[in-house]
């Protein structure tokens, strides 16, 4: 139990860091973005209600003479009750909102893509790392490769290849605009068909690190004592390479997955801005051009969260599979 | 650049501690990989180097726009006829210097906060890790894209760029560090170090940093590509520093001038490429690296694959080298002239000619100073040697219940693995990690059962478990346990318990009780010789502690060297020593008759204290 609670305090803390950031980073910035983003409004002929202004202060700061203590409790408030303002490049749709119609899209393909990358990466790491020195194992410096390709420029390359040259998959979107969105069969194998190259970017380009370290911990993991006992006690050779050397060599890997999500998010969004497609990543850069700086820092939020949510289903994993941490102690 | 520079750790170090602390073993020893990982990386170095000197204005406009490479234009021209090479050495220069500085700032951060604070411990500890890991789950790229957007782009220099990285990008390396850092705080030489009243700031400096080197070495070319990414998509999001060249922002050009859509692909390749290999570089010189840090990755030289090599002998022809083994009336196992070597550079002849008999129900005493041998003999036996070791001669032969005679070093791969375990099973010397960690007592008992036995039923197997748990005098109850809840004497039993499931004719135990107290090591030899006598299954009882050997084996072999010096009844060894080796052996114990023991210490004979 010790454990579980430590890891939600832990990433209590960080959602408070991450929040605390939020509040100070547009303070610390030049120029006065308060202004510049009432201006947009009212270029939009949106009504600059006494609220509204009141919301984007507490979100952007601005010199009205309130303590910092006093703006930071009531921006805390604010963001508690899901109040983030309202996008200027959506306007009058709140930030929320906008949130809300990108968010599902990014979750899924970013999800899915993780997921099939991590068990690729790991089913093939377990494989090269039992069989060390096979000629196998001698191509995994060649995966260095697929793990320094910049995501976008690979997003490019495929986009060239299959669906600029042959034509087999669509140049840009998440679905056929033709199409109402809803729970379909139509527009589901649409957004299949749209998310596929997407989703190869992202399972190419982070499939090698996953690779790379699992192989590793199995080589490390070789060479442990349980191991050699498995052996002496005559196992099969598969159910030695699963159940006593990749359950442990596994563990680091789940560990490490913090670092690697941080990475697929960071290139999943970049890639987003490749293919047009309407996930998150897209939103936030399109907010950026726009100076919509309410959008931008909704949606910085809801990364971080999304992402530390992620990190903690996976601490929670990693206790159920070792059986060290559910120590009472 | 993986060649770190600092003085070799000096004298005050305590005699034969700091490991690898000389010159040569901080660099990474010449393979391939490391050649082309270095060439990449100097390569396109040098391009970015030189190249913008050689090949004029990258900015020059010209009127051939968007043409394929040609002789004029190597790789083509831009939109606006922009010679595409002049810019690839401009671009490629901007990325390594962001990348560069990014990278050392990253690292000295890490270094700064990682070795830092785990070397102060307590609350700086708590704090700075507290901190590294919160900076680690916040994303990287999305903050920077957020505090991008609020700096307006006239006040985007590439510096800006560079310092947001940096504080971005830190993290991950400071938790590496932190606990590399932690493992060699508490080794002997640095403990050696603070007793000798070393000032802290030397033991980080001389004792510490020198062996974190390789990895941090590791970590700045982590970092380094790291930051040539994130630098380059941010760039190709446009949120770059304005005109500068970087490899990058080529792609948002490329990108913004339809170069896709012309299929220009001479336009938006090669940076991404340049990107690709430069990275792959470097991480090929980070696999290096790695093997520095984790000597286990080497491979050994002698590549073969799996347990149990035996050189020079066919199936066909087994056991004709060395003789067919006479049998010994009532032998159970019987070892011929063995030989096993180390095939390394330089080859260690381990196992010299070793013959041994092994009655049913007999204990075999196998004594001998650490490294004389005797473990890498019993594993042979075994077949459980690994590589580079080798059986190069001799005959192990199992003489069956059955009647048959199993010749060992001649079993295949599958009827090695059924013959292990059934007709012999092991007992090793370190119980604490012979059980695997992640999986229940119950399921690695299970697991032998499933795998001999495939006929026998869940409720069978699982009071077959409970039986031989009860043998050994643990609660069945503990079944459902896992390794860490059971005490160190527990587990040994647990594996004793483990090595008696298949009702084995033959048991190997090597130091099965050497990291256990008096107390429990004496329970536990007292439990084997009684389930030997209840069970009637043969010994080979291996350890350093002769006089122990003496009270409790019907037989002792006294290995030296790789060879048997001494091989006789435990009573007459006792009361008559043939070999001078024997005897020295003898007196290094406290003699049960004087007082005060007369220890030798010195001459070739060590104390033969610590374990293997």
């Amino acid at each position: 139990m010790r454990y579980y609670a430590r890891k939600l305090g832990f990433y209590l803390v960080a959602l408070w860091a991450a929040l605390t950031l939020n509040f100070f980073i547009p303070r610390l910035m030049p120029g006065n973005p308060v202004d510049t983003l009432l201006a947009k409004l009212q270029q939009r002929g949106g009504a600059v209600d006494p609220s509204a202004r009141r919301s984007y202060e507490l979100l952007l700061g601005t010199d009205t003479g309130e303590p910092l203590w006093r703006q930071y409790t009531s921006y805390l408030g604010n963001v508690l009750r899901g109040d983030l303002g309202v996008s200027v490049s959506a306007f009058p749709a709140e930030v929320t909102e906008v949130i809300g119609q990108s968010l599902p899209w990014t979750v899924v393909l970013v999800g899915i893509a993780t997921l099939l990358s991590f068990t690729l990466g790991v089913t093939l790491g377990t494989i090269t790392g039992w069989r060390r020195g096979s000629r196998l194992d001698s191509l995994i410096p060649a995966t260095t490769v697929l793990a320094a390709v910049p995501y976008f420029w690979l997003a490019l390359i495929l986009v060239l290849i299959f669906s600029s040259t042959l034509q087999w998959f669509p140049l840009f979107g998440g679905y056929d605009t033709y199409l109402a969105t809803g729970w379909n069969w139509d527009f589901i194998s649409s957004a299949i068909y749209h998310g596929t190259l997407p989703a190869l970017t992202i399972v190419i380009s982070s499939v090698g690190g996953w690779l790379l370290g699992m192989r590793n911990m199995m080589v490390a993991t070789g060479s442990e004592d349980y191991i050699l006992t498995a052996h002496a006690k005559g196992l099969r050779e598969r159910r030695i390479m699963t159940r006593y050397a990749a359950r442990n060599a596994v563990l680091p890997s789940l560990a490490g997955f913090a670092i690697s999500l941080g990475f697929v998010v960071s290139g999943s969004i970049i890639t987003e801005q490749v293919f047009s497609y309407p996930g998150i990543g897209s939103k936030l850069l399109q907010a950026v051009e726009n100076s919509d700086y309410a959008l931008m820092q909704g949606i910085f939020l809801v990364i971080t969260v999304a992402v530390l949510a992620a990190n903690l289903l996976v601490d929670l994993l990693h206790g159920f599979i070792d059986p060290r941490t559910r120590v009472t102690t | 650049m993986a060649t770190p520079t600092t003085p070799p750790p000096g004298g005050t170090t305590a005699p034969g501690a700091a490991p690898r602390s000389g010159w040569r073993a901080l660099l990474p020893g010449w393979s391939p990989r490391l050649g082309i990982g270095l060439g990449l990386v100097l390569a396109i170095g040098l391009f970015g180097l030189i190249g913008p000197l050689l090949l004029g204005d990258p900015d020059a406009i010209d009127n051939m726009g968007r043409t394929p490479p040609s002789t004029d234009h190597w790789l083509g021209t831009t939109q606006t006829g922009q010679d595409v090479l002049s810019q690839l050495a401009h671009a490629t220069r901007g990325s390594l210097q962001i990348g560069l500085a990014v990278g050392i700032g990253a690292t000295v951060l890490s270094a700064l906060f990682g070795v830092i604070g785990a070397y102060a411990g307590g609350a700086v500890d708590e704090s700075f890790s507290l901190f590294s890991n919160v900076m680690l789950v916040i994303p990287g790229l999305p903050l920077v894209i957020v505090i991008a957007g609020f700096v307006p782009r006239e006040q985007r220099g590439w510096w800006t760029l560079a310092v947001v990285l940096v504080i971005t990008g830190w993290a991950a390396a400071a938790r590496v560090l932190r606990a590399q850092t932690l493992s060699l705080r508490n080794r002997d030489y640095v403990l050696a170090a603070k007793v000798a009243g070393e000032r802290r700031r030397r033991i980080v400096i001389v004792e510490i940093l020198p062996n974190l080197l390789p990895l941090i070495a590791s970590q700045f070319v982590y970092a380094v590509i790291a930051a040539i990414l994130a630098e380059a998509g941010l760039s190709f999001l446009g949120l770059g520093a304005p005109n500068t060249h970087t490899l990058g922002s080529m792609l948002y050009f490329a990108q913004n001038g339809f170069a896709l859509q012309y299929e220009a692909w001479w336009w938006f390749v090669p940076p991404g490429l340049v990107i690709a290999l430069f990275g792959c570089g470097l991480s090929l010189i980070n696999f290096s690296l790695d093997e520095i840090i984790n000597p286990r990755l080497r491979l050994p030289k002698a590549a073969g694959s799996g347990t149990g090599a035996v050189a020079g002998r066919s199936t066909d022809e087994a056991g004709t080298e060395a003789g067919p083994a006479p049998r010994e009336p009532g032998a159970v196992l019987t070892v011929r002239s063995l030989d096993v070597v180390y095939r390394t550079a330089d080859p260690v002849h381990a196992v010299r000619d070793v013959s041994l008999t092994l009655r049913r129900g007999e204990i075999l005493g196998l004594a001998g100073e650490s490294g004389c041998g005797k473990t890498t003999l019993a594993y042979a036996v075994a077949r459980l040697h690994r590589p580079p070791a080798e059986v190069t001669a001799g005959s192990v032969v199992l003489h069956d219940r059955s009647g048959t005679d199993i010749d060992v070093l001649a079993l295949e791969k599958e009827d090695l693995r059924a013959f292990r375990w059934d007709k012999l099973s092991m007992v090793f010397q370190g119980a604490m990690n012979s059980l695997n960690p992640v999986i229940s007592i119950h399921e690695q008992l299970d697991d032998v059962l499933t795998t001999h036995r495939p006929g026998m039923s869940a409720a069978d197997r699982r009071a077959r478990c409970a039986e031989v748990l009860t043998l050994v005098g643990v609660d069945p109850a503990r079944l459902t346990a896992f390794p860490h809840e059971l005490s160190g004497g527990m587990r040994q039993r647990v594996m004793i318990a483990m090595a008696m499931l298949l009702d084995p004719q033959v048991m190997i135990m090597d130091e099965p009780t050497t990291a256990l107290d008096v107390v429990v090591q004496r329970g536990i030899l007292r439990e084997i010789i009684r389930l030997r006598d209840e069970l009637g299954f043969a010994v080979v009882l291996i350890t350093h502690d002769l006089p122990l050997l003496l009270e409790v084996s019907d037989h002792i072999a006294v290995m030296r060297d790789g060879e048997i010096v001494e091989y006789a009844p435990a009573a007459r060894m006792y009361r008559a020593p043939a070999h001078p080796y024997t005897r020295q052996l003898l007196d290094s114990f406290p003699s049960l008759t004087s007082a005060r023991g007369a220890f030798v210490r010195g001459g070739d004979t060590d104390v033969p204290g610590a374990a293997r």
